[in-house]
């Protein structure tokens, strides 16, 4: 499974596979770190935003270079974070134009950014439309005014509907809220008044996470207190997922929402097993059979691009058998599920697997799509105890 | 080889006293090998015995002295083993021996093995020098433990040497005192040849390799030697000393030290305490003392894998070639599938073998409860030996059961004899009698073997700092009340978890094994229901709630590669499970029938 050294000729030595890629640009910075958070991120010191600025032009470049960089066609953007609505209009335009210089970007490619509320207001996102931004992905997390300064939120209840309607009135359609459920101190009726608050904004998409201590957030080195029982956790998912359903969005992937015709584009390539390239510190991406990670840190990120090199840090190129496993258990994420005959090519052969599969058959907690098989919403909640067992 | 200029000698010492130090001290000081191999401690030879810090097996090494006197003198240092399990192994080795160096620790004083490894080398009739170790340490009291030496040991404490074996202050004069003090061995080159083994061990080049003490005559290669306890005859192939590595020489005779390859195929056909003599001129008596040495726990060893079956009955085989002492047979259980049958000498070697098997052999196993091995008389009058407690008749075929018991002797200082016979109590102990010697007592029971095979030792030392030491033997069988526990998983008895107890005992065994069980069962995606039976009757419950949640809450672009990652290494872990039925019982859940 060596992680090696990948030599960025390397990179140009890998074929995509698929026609088609998605683009993710990682946006490190943040004006203040959450509690939970274990992204790569960055403080906004003075002068770092201009050279990150500086620097994701030449990877953009250096990317375009690759000799393969003009057969793809790129069918979605995403500005993850840290906290991308941090740049201003003419800064994301400008990014977005060195792409569209340097890739084929289809007309009708899906272009998301993250934003926190407080840093949108309606002239910012109404620059962002006209750069070609078409999908806003709201990080709100709760609706609770006690609760959103202990995650480490600078927003507050109001501030997020504000933003919201900015969204709406700035001309954004395809409009994502973020929330967050068992956190501490937030009961199942709090949330589900959360859910109900956001789901009467009548967005096109919801995303709600659980909230996990992932090592490298403060809370999982410190601690955090008032942490609800699993019983409760549990009982907001399904809150939440009754809520979500009422109001008719469907519940396409573990922890994503969407009323039909809005599923999140881009994040439908990662759980697909696609294809997607990566730009900005940190970023990861999948070509040609082969996962690679940028450098972490901001500023040896920007100094191996200004030393004119692609910043990549570690790559592994993925075994069939891993492969296989990662379609398996990124596609069964998903309600639409995997064919058949990808689980029968893992099951081949593996009569203890094959008894585990059918036990979650018989509990209903996988069941057929017609084309194959897909977790039910009380399987998504088990799913890691089936997917440790697929790979 | 003159006799006058070899001396046989031990090192005996509590652990940590430092035996191996001194003994790399010796070696470099000779030249029989140079310091920095010596750190190593070439004595402790496997990777367990320096990890554990103990000596499983015994070695040899020949250290060649030239003294004060200006002779050169052939030094045998004959290394034991330190456990009770393999106290058999240690009387052979002293045996082996004209004298041996007791190591003190100046800081830390006498202590428990100081005076068990003291009284067997006096039941060995050895002569002992005392040598205070650590006298460079600031806590070191030397002239205290001087005065110990002479009120406990019964030995002159003004006569102990006194040296640092780290770094290396009055090592020479305890190589002198080796020479001075201990007496040359006795014997007669010219009788029949008698030869004692003290250890063995397998080489796939040349076979079992002897290790011996010549008490008389002379061995050389085309010798045909007798093995006395069982009747074989070999021609012998090479004949040579240890230095440290095997070197052949061209003859041993009466009062050497060295080994013997005589083609042997198993360790089993020359075992410690053999007498070897020569066929055509055998000598009359052999050594007293041989002994077969008995496994006395039982335990099934299962593959977790189905697969690794055959790889398991071939690792058996090849520890065996080395082992005599370890016996298996194939068995089959309901719940673990096929596995073997094995019989140790105690729990450590259990633990060895298993250990063994695991990182030499590269195997995940099971090991399920120990159990000793139980007489049974049945209605119909036939006896049975059982040492598998799902071979248990039921109670209405049964008239009789006999647990076997074992003498003990316990050495204890008197301020901890109230707690040693609250253990004693506890572990179904008959008292025997009690002596006093100084501050000391010695105290025998008689113990079911059952209740002391498991951690009787370790709860012996911690309750008496240390300070206790324990001995045992075989006794016999004795009627005794006795019950069969069973666990089932929902409602299904696992056999690999039965155990036998006696009747008092069996609720607080079974409640304590179920909460246990509890504690490392993972939970699943239902319910799992723990019950500790006896017959039909359930003395004991838990459960383990059905698992709640078990999912990534995100999974995006760069989450993925850390996601397989993370399953990766939980599905290493789950490699450590055993289905039992529908429920995934780990590996550690068998040893819990022991611990608790």
């Amino acid at each position: 499974m060596a992680i090696g050294q990948l030599h960025p000729v390397a990179l140009a030595g890998v074929e995509p596979g698929d026609a088609s890629l998605g683009f993710y640009v990682h946006v490190p910075f943040c004006a203040q770190r959450c509690g939970y958070c274990s992204f790569n991120t960055a403080a906004l010191e003075a002068g770092a935003m201009a050279r990150y600025l500086a620097a994701l032009p030449r990877e953009l470049d250096l990317l375009g270079d690759l000799p393969w960089a003009r057969r793809v066609r790129i069918a979605t953007v995403f500005f993850g974070g840290g906290t991308p609505s941090l740049l201003a209009p003419d800064e994301l335009a400008a990014v977005l134009d060195r792409l569209r210089a340097r890739f084929a970007v289809a007309p009708d490619a899906e272009v998301t950014v993250e934003c926190n509320p407080e840093s949108v207001a309606r002239a910012k996102l109404e620059g962002y439309r006209a750069a070609g931004v078409n999908r806003l992905s709201l990080g709100v997390q709760a609706l609770d005014d006690a609760l959103l300064p202990r995650l480490g939120r600078l927003h507050d209840a109001r501030g997020a509907r504000a933003a919201f309607a900015s969204a709406r009135e700035a001309g954004f359609g395809n409009v994502s809220v973020d929330l967050m459920y068992g956190l501490p101190g937030l009961d199942a009726d709090g949330f589900a008044r959360a859910v109900e608050a956001v789901l009467g904004w009548a967005p096109a998409h919801l995303s709600a996470y659980a909230l996990t201590l992932d090592a490298g957030s403060r809370w999982a080195a410190a601690g955090v207190a008032g942490l609800p029982p699993e019983e409760a956790v549990v009982e907001q998912y399904w809150r939440l997922a009754r809520a979500a359903a009422a109001r008719g969005f469907e519940h396409y992937e573990i922890s994503n929402y969407a009323r039909p015709g809005f599923r999140a584009r881009h994040n439908l390539i990662y759980w697909r097993a696609a294809e997607y390239l990566a730009a900005g510190p940190g970023a990861c991406g999948f070509v040609g059979g082969v996962r690679y990670a940028n450098v972490r840190a901001t500023p040896r990120w920007c100094e191996t691009l200004e030393q004119g090199t692609l910043p990549v840090d570690a790559s592994e190129t993925l075994t069939p058998r891993q492969r296989l496993a990662e379609r398996l258990i990124l596609g069964l994420r998903t309600a639409d599920g995997v064919p058949h005959a990808w689980l029968d090519e893992r099951l081949a052969g593996d009569t203890p697997l094959r008894r585990r599969v059918d036990a979650w058959r018989a509990r209903g907690l996988l069941g057929e799509t017609g084309s194959g098989v897909r977790l039910s919403e009380e399987g998504f909640l088990l799913s890691d105890a089936l997917f440790v067992e697929l790979l | 080889m003159r006799l006058s200029r070899i001396r046989n000698f031990s090192i005996v010492a509590h652990i940590d006293h430092g035996k191996s130090t001194l003994a790399d001290r010796l070696l470099a000081l000779t030249g029989t090998m140079d310091a920095k191999k010596a750190v190593d401690q070439v004595l402790d030879s496997m990777d367990l015995e320096r990890e554990r810090g103990i000596t499983i097996k015994a070695h040899t090494v020949r250290l060649l002295y030239r003294a004060r006197d200006g002779q050169e003198y052939t030094l045998n240092l004959i290394d034991t083993p330190g456990h009770v399990d393999f106290s058999y192994e240690v009387s052979r080795a002293l045996a082996a021996c004209e004298g041996a160096l007791l190591i003190i620790d100046a800081a830390q004083g006498i202590e428990a093995q100081t005076l068990a490894n003291f009284y067997l080398a006096s039941d060995a009739n050895l002569t002992i020098i005392p040598v205070i170790n650590k006298i460079d340490l600031p806590a070191a009291d030397v002239e205290g433990t001087r005065a110990q030496i002479t009120e406990t040991l019964d030995l002159d404490g003004d006569e102990a040497l006194a040296m640092s074996a780290k770094h290396g202050t009055g090592v020479p004069e305890v190589l002198e005192a080796i020479v001075q003090r201990i007496p040359p061995p006795q014997g007669d080159p010219d009788a029949p040849l008698k030869a004692l083994v003290f250890d063995s061990f397998y080489d796939s080049y040349q076979g079992v390799v002897v290790h011996v003490r010549l008490q008389d005559g002379r061995v050389r290669p085309g010798t045909r030697i007798l093995l006395m306890s069982n009747g074989r005859t070999y021609d012998v192939q090479q004949v040579g000393v240890f230095s440290p590595d095997m070197r052949p020489v061209e003859e041993l005779s009466a009062g050497q030290v060295g080994y013997i390859t005589a083609a042997m195929k198993r360790v089993a056909d020359a075992k410690v305490g053999e007498t070897i003599t020569e066929a055509a001129r055998p000598t009359t008596a052999p050594f007293p003392g041989y002994r077969d040495a008995k496994p006395m726990v039982f335990a099934g060893l299962y593959p977790i894998e189905d697969t690794e079956y055959e790889a398991l009955r071939d690792a058996l085989e090849k520890l065996r070639l080395n082992d005599p002492a370890f016996t298996f047979e194939p068995e089959t259980s309901l719940a673990l599938g096929y596995g073997f049958r094995c019989g140790f000498l105690g729990m450590l070697h259990m633990e060895i073998v298993q250990e063994r098997l695991e990182r030499e052999f590269d195997l995940s196993l099971i090991v399920t409860a120990p159990s000793v091995q139980y007489r049974i008389l049945t209605t119909k009058g036939e006896v049975l030996d059982i040492d598998n407690p799902s071979k248990l008749p039921t109670p209405d075929k049964i008239e009789q059961m006999e647990e076997p018991y074992v003498r003990s002797s316990v050495f204890v200082p008197t301020e901890f004899m109230t707690a040693i016979y609250k253990l004693a109590q506890e572990k179904r102990g008959e008292h025997k009698s009690l002596e006093y010697h100084g501050k000391r007592v010695h105290i025998r029971f008689d113990f079911p073997l059952a209740e002391i095979v498991v951690d009787f030792y370790d709860k012996l030392k911690s309750i008496s700092k240390g300070y206790a030491s324990f001995d045992y033997e075989f006794a016999d069988f004795r009627p005794s009340d006795l019950v069969k526990l069973d666990i089932l998983l929902n409602g299904d008895p696992v056999d690999a978890l039965s155990v036998i107890v006696h009747r008092d005992k069996a609720y607080e065994k079974g409640k304590a094994l179920a909460e246990k069980l509890r504690a490392v069962i993972p939970r699943q995606l239902f319910e799992v229901a723990i019950q500790a039976a006896i017959g039909s009757r359930v003395i004991a419950r838990e459960t383990v709630k059905a698992m709640g949640k078990n999912v990534t809450a995100k999974c995006y672009g760069g989450d993925i590669t850390r996601k397989r990652k993370l399953l990766e290494r939980q599905k290493e872990g789950k490699k450590r499970m055993k289905q039992v039925g529908r429920v995934e019982v780990p590996q550690e859940a068998f040893l819990s029938v022991l611990k608790s």
